[in-house]
């Protein structure tokens, strides 16, 4: 049966700026009709009664480890994962080994993803040759083999020229630029924020003028180079105000944030231990605060999770060991209601657009995003009330570094529809 | 008409009308290229020096040819040969060489100005044969004399420039040329390569390439030099070679008529143009090098002789 019909949902529209209580038809893999009162006898049925119903989220933000680090995530348990929390489409970053720097690299990857065939496996291509920061990779070759945006993620781009000269290159291929932000000779060996918790646990600290200094240089760098330009998981209040003026003077920059980001500060450390350590660095309360503004006032566009899997062995131990991340694929989105809706920031129309239309619109994936005929069948199916509790032993994803373990959380994805195909069926 | 420059340091110097007298000169001597013996007796008696600080053979070697068929006698300074090597400072290298009462000096030098520079306190005429990124006027008058003899009305006329627009004089002295004649300019390539402040040769930028060449007449490509590459201004040749290298696909009709192809040379083949698109019936690129010739006759004779 090649027919879905989502009844009684209330439809997110967020390309219209509004929700409709609304049935939605989908056929061969495409929406086809939106409306009050679908029936169709041809058509499978879901129930989506008090239920949103909108377009399938975007992370435009993981680590799915494949190649090299299988044994961390590979793109079959990170596409079980992403399916698991709501996802219909990811960006993975390109800091793998070896990284993703070359045409080879990109189709064999999108080769494996499509015949996995769970989610839309999107790629992002290497700045610099080996992520190494001192070559440009061919931009044009790697989008032409399918790359879809550009990031040294893991890694500043520490050399200005070159980045510069690839913003200004990349425009030429209407490529996307996601940057990390992190000015290497200040961060040194940081593990966690600078200050009191810092200072007391006897942790090196990475302080915020780190992500801060990066990121004004880069404004100044987009500014005049006019590129597609993306600052990913942002940390600071600083980092909100400057792209905010810029923004002001007319700068198309973008920006996500992590939900850790959002729900956890440097304190957190203490009680989390090595499962909160994460780059940028968990920061204070001040940070969170002004984050949350920034996503209510439209300076930060678009949510991500940044989802970051290691194995057990790469987390434990030595704190100054351990390795920087949290995996937060299947919870990500009830994170963020906890962080965003709970609070009042932004309600679901708003976070439909920062996690599924921004993005879309971001990286150009001009069938996706929206909820309108004509449209991928990509859906999300979110009940606003369910309340489960983190289990991150029951994680699809290979990775259970996680500290929101035991977590009660609200809000939950019940669905995932991929191009028409039921991936995740509501219970 | 009486010629009343007595140096050629820049297009940008000559009006239309003087383009075109040189133009008309140069072709004069094209045509009489064909014949044999060639040697002429016109400029006999006076001395050409040719120096050059950066490596050149075709420019240097068509002033040669130029100087000696009009019957002077030339003489060849390079850098590797110079004083200069042994710490004597350019300033009085060319005083030197004045005094060695020359009537013409063709000088080429990596810094822009250079040749206006001298011409302030050499007494022979100066011929700029390439001069940092700034100009390289004998360049653009023998690509505009290239157009004119195979029919090309400058009026009507849309040249796409393409490739490294930032560190070449000769795509700007080629645009000055072409605007005094009327004709329009595009350019494109490679944005890194396409400078800030281009507006000022009052050309279009058009991106991406195949568009730029499809609203050109003449698509006229600039030599890539690879340690663009190794700075950093576009990633690899092979890159280069696929978004904005002149491929068969590429080289597309206007109402029926081949697209013309020049090129100042030498000729990267595979990176800025196709081998096999080099020498098609549509390629200048072997004419302009004759025209090169002709236009370096017409120059000679113009400065020393007075028009």
């Amino acid at each position: 049966m090649n027919k879905l019909l989502i009844k009684n949902g209330t439809v997110i529209l967020p390309q219209k700026d509004r929700t409709i209580e609304a049935d939605v038809l989908i056929d061969d893999g495409v929406i086809v009709q939106i409306e009050p009162g679908i029936n169709d006898g041809k058509a499978e049925v879901i129930n989506a009664s008090g239920c949103l119903v909108g377009p399938g989220f975007i992370n435009i933000h993981v680590h799915f480890r494949e190649p090299g680090e299988e044994k961390k995530e590979d793109l079959l348990s990170g596409s079980r994962a992403a399916i698991k929390g709501g996802f219909t489409s990811v960006l993975c970053m390109p800091n793998t080994r070896p990284p993703i720097d070359s045409p080879l690299v990109i189709s064999y990857l999108l080769s494996r993803a499509r015949e996995i065939g769970l989610v839309n496996v999107f790629l992002t291509a290497a700045i610099s040759l080996g992520l190494e920061g001192k070559a440009m990779t061919d931009v044009g070759l790697l989008k032409n083999a399918g790359a879809i945006a550009l990031s040294d993620d893991g890694k500043c781009v520490k050399d200005s020229l070159l980045l510069y000269r690839l913003m200004t290159y990349s425009k030429y291929f209407h490529m996307p630029i996601i940057l990390h932000e992190e000015d290497t000779d200040i961060a040194g060996e940081g593990q966690v924020n600078e200050g009191k918790m810092a200072f007391k646990m006897g942790y090196r600290s990475l302080p915020k003028v780190a992500e801060d200094s990066i990121i004004a240089r880069d404004l100044v760098l987009a500014h005049s180079t006019e590129a597609l330009v993306h600052f990913t998981h942002l940390s600071t209040a600083m980092s909100v105000k400057l792209i905010e003026w810029f923004q002001g003077q007319g700068v198309k920059v973008s920006s996500d944030v992590t939900p850790h980001h959002l729900l956890l500060d440097d304190q957190s450390i203490l009680q989390y231990g090595n499962q909160a350590k994460v780059k940028p660095p968990l920061r204070d309360q001040t940070d969170i605060v002004a984050l949350k503004e920034g996503i209510q006032r439209g300076v930060i566009k678009i949510l991500a999770s940044d989802h970051a899997p290691h194995t057990h062995e790469d987390k434990e131990g030595d704190f100054n060991e351990a390795a920087f991340g949290i995996s937060n694929l299947e919870i990500a989105v009830p994170l963020y209601a906890k962080a965003l809706i709970e609070d009042g920031i932004i309600n679901w129309l708003d976070f439909w657009k920062l996690l599924s239309f921004n993005p879309a619109q971001f990286l150009g994936l001009i069938k996706k995003g929206s909820l309108e005929t004509g449209m991928d069948a990509d859906i999300t199916i979110l009940d606003p009330d369910t309340h489960h509790e983190v289990k991150v032993n029951e994680f699809v994803s290979k990775g259970r570094n996680c500290p929101f373990d035991g977590w009660q959380l609200k809000g939950w994805p019940v669905a995932t529809i991929v191009n028409g195909k039921i991936m995740m069926r509501p219970s | 008409m009486e010629w009343k420059h007595k140096h050629l340091l820049g297009i940008d110097q000559l009006s239309g009308e003087e383009i075109k007298i040189l133009l008309e000169k140069g072709n004069q001597y094209r045509n009489w290229l064909e014949q044999s013996p060639k040697k002429l007796t016109r400029l006999s008696g006076y001395y050409l020096i040719n120096l050059f600080f950066e490596a050149s053979t075709r420019t240097r070697v068509s002033f040669e040819m130029a100087g000696k068929l009009l019957g002077m006698e030339v003489v060849n300074f390079t850098n590797e040969l110079s004083s200069l090597n042994k710490g004597e400072s350019f300033r009085d290298t060319v005083r030197t060489l004045a005094r060695m009462k020359a009537d013409a000096l063709v000088i080429r030098h990596r810094s822009s100005g250079i040749p206006l520079y001298i011409s302030q306190f050499l007494p022979f005429h100066i011929i700029n044969a390439g001069d940092g990124m700034r100009e390289h006027p004998t360049q653009a008058l023998l690509d505009l004399l290239t157009m004119k003899r195979d029919g090309i009305d400058f009026t009507r006329n849309t040249v796409a420039i393409i490739g490294d627009i930032l560190h070449s004089r000769v795509a700007r002295s080629l645009s000055i040329g072409l605007k005094k004649l009327g004709s329009q300019i595009i350019f494109s390539g490679p944005p890194t390569l396409i400078p800030k402040g281009i507006e000022v040769l009052e050309g279009q930028v058009i991106y991406p390439v195949e568009e730029a060449i499809r609203q050109a007449n003449v698509v006229y490509l600039l030599r890539i030099q690879k340690e663009r590459q190794e700075a950093g201004f576009f990633p690899s040749t092979k890159e280069y070679s696929h978004f904005f290298g002149l491929k068969e696909n590429l080289k597309n009709t206007n109402n029926g008529r081949w697209k013309k192809i020049m090129h100042p040379g030498p000729v990267n083949r595979g990176l800025e143009i196709d081998s096999s698109l080099v020498e098609k019936e549509s390629s200048l690129i072997e004419e302009q090098v004759s025209c090169g010739l002709a236009i370096r006759m017409a120059v000679l004779e113009t400065l020393i002789l007075g028009g």
